[in-house]
């Protein structure tokens, strides 16, 4: 029964009190973000208005693709189409080979992870520098992000502390948060001067504009995109909206939901190129029209990556973003990696308890477990049916169309009670791993009533 | 053929259900009003970690920033002059036009810049920022920022707000809510990540 997931949680698990912190820091971001939800009358309102603009959007993305792109194009920026990951990265190269950039700053972009751009650039002799605080931790740290909006949730301020005496020359021993941000932030300053060239993702892509929006706390897309004279923006198609009256919804929703604040610090429009520069705009497909005829599954167009369904995710708070096998993690990653290679990612899908947490805070009500429950039905007729619960399925069946065998099982139960051990506890007993076994009754709810002791 | 072409007709091939647009109306209808706006962006800067100062009559705005930046000696502004409660104040605490340098890069090292703001948002405390200067760095790279808005533009969510708003003939502009900031080092909340480390907005 154990999956890939379970495995690489059982790693995790191991040191417990970090297990115990991971777990009660993303509940009291959960917390905030409840805070802050019922600060609003309007609130469910404008999750319906967010899911029902994204449905809109979502399937009029061949219109409004073309009206952004008439629009940037008016504003002076060049837009760009990549239908994968290799012409997104080779766009991007080319944009920088061009101009001749050795130095490349980066905002935060879960696309150019999907898409692997770092590793590409680096490999063609371009240096990437990632500016998000997090995200720069996890580079010098030759490491992945665990989460997408907290990055290193899974690093602690010793590691970092011992990183920053080597990486930025602090003071051996002294771990305190506010002093190793500031170091970075003076280590970085220099990084965004030099830099030739800078690029952001997207939260938002504006049809009826032709701007793109980010939305950062630390201010680094700007700090990136002010300095050089260069600056790219590549966004997954599906991050189109269709005007700025739709802003206003996302606005609202994002932060609230994401880390539990009332609006990032920075909301930006870049909707023209800085005088002297260029702006380069990239619309990457990479498999996202292929969802569109999914209709089970299209819905997960409509994310937001604000990261509130891996926040409140019991199983991702107690198991890490490292568990999962696709780069994002959580329930939307669950569904996101079965749509990019079930074969190769359907270890994820037992990731869940089909508590429905998550598609209860979801600020564009993506339904996150009705598709994975969709996709265990599915897991069969992949050929990846765990094998053991299949076994135990085909019993339980037999069980309850029998009631005979059922009582029969029911009477006898409470004998596993007195068992040893090492008859209950082994290997063949998945019930039985890293949780105590229920005590059975002496007496079925079914005898009780009809010896009429329940009244 | 294209992959812009490419894309658009695997678009057209996939795309099953189109659903209309939604009417936003009674949404915006029914979104969060305050009865006191300037009470509420006063309350919401603080959690933002900045804060809001109310300039009242006779208040001499000089003496505020002075006050609140008694460190701040490379001050930037491009205002000459601001509006308060009808009367004109000279702006004489700034020491340079942020457009007097040759790059962006070199505004580093600004203790402090003041701009205008065009509208706030009570609901959140964003103001939003028109590009108003060729340098638009000035307006992260300071280490403290003020904000100066007219009180009469303060709306109550961001509906409201995107009414309101242009990004103008720079083709940019920038909602702020309070000071630049992370948690990214186990979850401890640190002002100053990138951009301004403390943020004043002036309502006048």
């Amino acid at each position: 029964m154990s999956t890939k997931h379970s495995r690489n949680a059982e790693k995790f698990l191991k040191d417990k009190e970090q297990v115990r912190w991971h777990d009660q820091t993303l509940w009291m971001v959960r917390a905030k973000r409840d805070n802050m939800s019922r600060q609003l009358p309007e609130w469910e309102r404008l999750r319906d208005m967010a899911c029902a603009i994204k449905m809109y959007s979502n399937s009029h993305l061949d219109l409004l693709l073309q009206e952004f792109e008439k629009n940037a194009q008016a504003n002076g920026a060049h837009v760009y189409w990549a239908k994968d990951a290799d012409e997104y990265c080779s766009i991007v190269y080319n944009i920088l080979r061009a101009h001749s950039v050795k130095h490349f700053i980066k905002s935060k972009s879960m696309l150019a992870e999907e898409c692997g751009l770092n590793e590409f650039l680096e490999e063609k002799g371009v240096e990437v520098v990632e500016s998000d605080l997090g995200e720069r931790i996890l580079q010098l740290m030759h490491k992945k992000p665990s989460h997408i909006v907290m990055p290193a949730i899974h690093i602690k301020k010793e590691e970092i502390g011992e990183l920053f005496v080597k990486e930025m020359g602090t003071e051996p021993g002294n771990n305190d948060q506010t002093y190793l941000t500031h170091a970075a932030r003076k280590n970085l300053r220099r990084k965004f001067i030099e830099a030739e060239a800078a690029m952001t993702g997207a939260n938002f892509a504006v049809a009826s504009t032709g701007e793109c929006v980010v939305c950062t706390n630390e201010g680094n897309a700007d700090m990136g995109t002010s300095q050089p004279k260069i600056q790219i923006t590549a966004f997954g198609m599906e991050k189109i909206v269709p005007d700025r009256e739709s802003l206003g919804v996302f606005t609202r929703l994002l932060a609230r939901s994401g880390t539990g604040q009332p609006i990032t610090t920075y909301t930006s429009h870049y909707r023209k190129p800085r005088t002297g520069g260029e702006l380069h705009i990239i619309i990457v497909d990479n498999g996202r029209s292929r969802i569109l005829a999914d209709k089970e599954h299209v819905k997960t167009l409509n994310c937001l990556r604000c990261g509130a369904c891996m926040n409140t995710c019991p199983v991702y708070r107690r198991s890490g973003g490292y568990s999962y096998t696709y780069f994002i993690p959580g329930p939307i990653g669950i569904n996101l990696g079965m749509l990019k290679a079930p074969l190769h990612y359907f270890d994820n899908v037992s990731a869940c308890s089909l508590c429905y947490s998550c598609q209860n805070v979801c600020p564009a009500k993506v339904d996150l477990a009705d598709q994975i429950y969709r996709w265990r039905q599915k897991l069969d007729g992949l050929s990846v049916a765990s094998s053991s619960k299949k076994v135990m399925s085909g019993g339980m069946k037999a069980l309850m169309e029998h009631p005979h065998l059922f009582n029969l099982a029911l009477r006898n139960a409470s004998v596993v009670n007195g068992l040893p051990q090492w008859m209950v506890y082994n290997g063949l007993n998945d019930w039985g791993k890293e949780h105590d076994m229920p005590q059975f009754a002496k007496e079925s709810f079914n005898e009780m009533w009809k010896k009429n002791k329940i009244k | 053929m294209s992959s812009r072409e490419d894309i658009l007709q695997s678009i057209r091939r996939n795309t099953q259900v189109r659903y209309e647009k939604p009417d936003l109306s009674e949404l915006e209808k029914e979104a969060v009003v305050y009865p006191d706006k300037v009470k509420q962006f006063c309350d919401i800067m603080k959690l933002t970690g900045g804060r809001a100062v109310v300039v009242e009559s006779g208040d001499d705005v000089n003496e505020i920033i002075r006050r609140q930046y008694p460190e701040a000696r490379r001050i930037a502004s491009n205002l000459m002059s601001i509006v308060c409660l009808g009367k004109e104040q000279k702006l004489a605490c700034a020491a340079f036009h942020p457009d007097d340098v040759a790059n962006p890069g070199d505004l580093d090292g600004t203790d402090l810049a003041i701009v205008a703001g065009r509208v706030g948002v009570c609901e959140n405390g964003a103001v939003w920022v028109q590009q108003d200067v060729e340098q638009r760095a000035v307006y992260f790279i300071s280490e403290a920022l003020v904000l100066v808005l007219d009180r009469r533009n303060l709306v109550n969510n961001m509906h409201e707000a995107y009414k309101r708003i242009d990004t103008g003939e720079y083709g940019y502009g920038v909602f702020i809510s309070g000071p630049s900031k992370t948690a990214d080092i186990e979850q401890a909340l640190v002002m100053g990540a990138h951009g301004a480390r403390d943020v004043t907005v002036l309502l006048v």
